[in-house]
């Protein structure tokens, strides 16, 4: 087994143990926040070690395969999230929803074929890294929202969650969400941009409504939807949190599920 | 009034939902009506216009303007870009001139030619393989001829594109084997040419093509024929020609098979087969609206994170 898998599995056991320890915090009066954050800050370096070491193996970044993909995002979101909850309070509650969510592609990804495979050339220019950094901190972002949206809805569904009842007021975690949300709709912008200069170089056209644009189109818009609705129609916490977690379902289908059924696009012609 | 009927938020968010699902059925159609994206999008612009006639707090709010400003400017590039725009394909063999000519040609219904202008020729190319023929690295000398005479030589490839009189000629996936003949008709002066199999290696085992001669000549179906393919797919390997070939000629029921420098006797005049060469095929593109586009997004990004920055900084995130 290669360094990077030792390094990776253990980074997966320590974000677990993160996890668990935010979900065991709900049912707390003095949740382990710290001890949550110290665990999310070991896994990232774990993980980040893990992916250097895969990075200098195959020569290439982790954008190529499913299994590169879904372990870099993990990254990514896990990354944000931390810098989020770090920052802010009321965020690390968070963590119940948020953590689940990487479970699900921790399970995704080690279920994936870890092979490396084949760097396409038009994937050797800066925009790259450009399109796909943006992309990640758009994604994190809305990860972040949706943790404090899940929360809000968390309040409404359950009773007798210290953690959750001692954080502010609906109002001001979805207004937290919202922000959250908005840095997360400007970098998808550019991340649109930054894709089509890089589309332009690569495949000759900077738009061709191929699935994964098309998609990413039509998450900026329901983002926009979002935005737009929650100014005009004075969205109630609750249905701004529910609107924040459809956004959600479409980004990430978006992000995971349309590569997952198309390979065809973003892929560079073999 | 109804002017500001026209300019309700709710009429937008009903725009930006109808647009999100017209894209998506757009882009899944086979055949699909640009008015499927184009009506949403004329109701939001309509909405939009309507908004900035009647709504002061919406004309006070510079940065919303400008956000919004610059959306309309997006979407009247983009539809002059689709009147204006030009794409093409053009396959040129090693050592042939780029003279204007191009194929599958898609062009706006107001765009003005000037391929004329560019003239270059392509003076071969390097592809690298990994294991497996996946493709790596292309580079395509050329050396492009401007008015005055001058010669200039380039190489390009892979993210770089030749750009030249307002056209990018990009290398595409398509490349192949070319076969040089020479054909000296019984009445006439000799001529020189190329034919283009089909592209190599993706149609490996479809290297055959039916030509006509000059001059209304008798049609050749032609096949290239190797005893070992020249890439190796188990290993690292980059394009070459296969080193010992035949030619396959067939005009009617009467066969040939030929080396470099042999010929065949034909009714109306002698046809020598040279050699061997390769091809490689351009996408041809051209938009002008391309640079304004990019400062257009750039503007309404910027735009936004003014508007929305305004009221984060008066606020604290942790008081939010």
């Amino acid at each position: 087994m290669s360094a990077d898998f030792a390094f990776l599995y253990v980074a997966l056991a320590t974000y677990v143990a993160a996890g668990a320890i935010a979900l065991a915090g709900l049912a707390r009066e003095r949740p382990r926040e710290r001890a949550m954050l110290g665990l999310l800050a070991a896994a990232l370096v774990l993980h980040g070690v893990a992916l250097a070491l895969r990075w200098q193996r195959t020569g290439h970044g982790p954008f190529i395969t499913m299994h590169e993909i879904l372990s870099s995002n993990i990254w990514s979101l896990a990354l944000v999230f931390t810098l989020a909850a770090w920052r802010y309070r009321p965020v690390r509650a968070a963590a119940a929803v948020v953590m689940p969510i990487l479970f699900v592609m921790m399970a995704w990804m080690v279920s994936t074929d870890p092979a490396a495979g084949h760097l396409p050339a038009t994937y050797r220019t800066l925009w790259l890294y450009v399109h796909v950094s943006l992309g990640k901190v758009f994604l994190g972002s809305v990860v972040v929202a949706v943790g404090l949206a899940g929360v809000i809805l968390l309040r409404r569904a359950t009773t007798g969650l210290p953690w959750l009842a001692a954080l502010p007021a609906d109002a001001r975690l979805e207004n937290l969400a919202f922000r959250f949300m908005v840095v997360g709709f400007l970098f998808e912008s550019l991340m649109l941009v930054a894709g089509a200069v890089w589309a332009q170089d690569a495949w000759g056209r900077y738009w061709a409504w191929d699935p994964l644009e098309t998609w990413a189109f039509v998450t900026w818009l329901t983002l926009a939807g979002f935005l737009h609705a929650r100014a005009s129609l004075k969205l109630a916490p609750a249905a701004g949190a529910a609107m924040i977690m459809a956004v959600f379902v479409v980004a990430f289908l978006t992000f995971f599920g349309v590569p997952f059924v198309s390979m065809a696009p973003h892929k560079g012609a073999i | 009034m109804k002017l500001e009927r026209l300019a309700s938020l709710n009429l937008t968010l009903a725009g930006l939902l109808t647009l999100a699902v017209s894209v998506a059925v757009y882009a899944a159609s086979k055949a699909p009506s640009p008015a499927l994206v184009v009506a949403p999008l004329g109701l939001l612009l309509v909405n939009l216009l309507a908004a900035v006639a009647t709504n002061r707090v919406f004309r006070a709010n510079l940065p919303l303007m400008l956000f919004h400003c610059a959306l309309l400017a997006i979407v009247a590039l983009a539809a002059a870009g689709r009147l204006t725009h030009f794409k093409g394909q053009v396959e040129l063999a090693e050592g042939e001139v780029f003279e204007g000519d191009v194929g599958e040609v898609e062009a706006g219904p107001l765009h003005r030619s000037a391929l004329d202008r560019v003239r270059f020729v392509n003076d071969g190319f390097t592809i690298r393989y990994a294991a497996g023929l996946k493709r790596a690295e292309t580079r395509n000398a050329i050396r492009i001829f401007d008015a005055e005479g001058g010669v200039t030589p380039l190489v390009i490839g892979d993210n770089e594109p030749l750009r030249a009189h307002g056209y990018r000629f990009y290398t595409s996936p398509n490349k192949g084997f070319s076969l040089v003949f020479r054909w000296f008709p019984r009445d006439g002066s000799a001529v020189r040419g190329t034919v283009n199999l089909p592209a190599y290696p993706a149609n490996e085992h479809r290297q055959a093509l039916e030509w006509g001669l000059p001059a209304g000549g008798p049609r050749i179906w032609t096949q290239l024929q190797f005893d070992k393919p020249p890439l190796d797919p188990d290993a690292e390997t980059t394009f070459r020609k296969p080193g010992q070939h035949r030619v396959v000629l067939r005009v009617a029921d009467r066969r040939w098979e030929l080396a470099p420098g042999e010929q065949v006797v034909l009714d109306r005049g002698v046809l020598v087969y040279e050699g061997l060469t390769t091809w490689m095929g351009y996408t041809v593109f051209s938009d002008w609206t391309m640079p304004w586009l990019i400062a257009a997004c750039i503007l309404a990004v910027a735009s936004l994170g003014w508007h929305f920055g305004r009221g984060f900084v008066a606020t604290p995130w942790d008081a939010a």
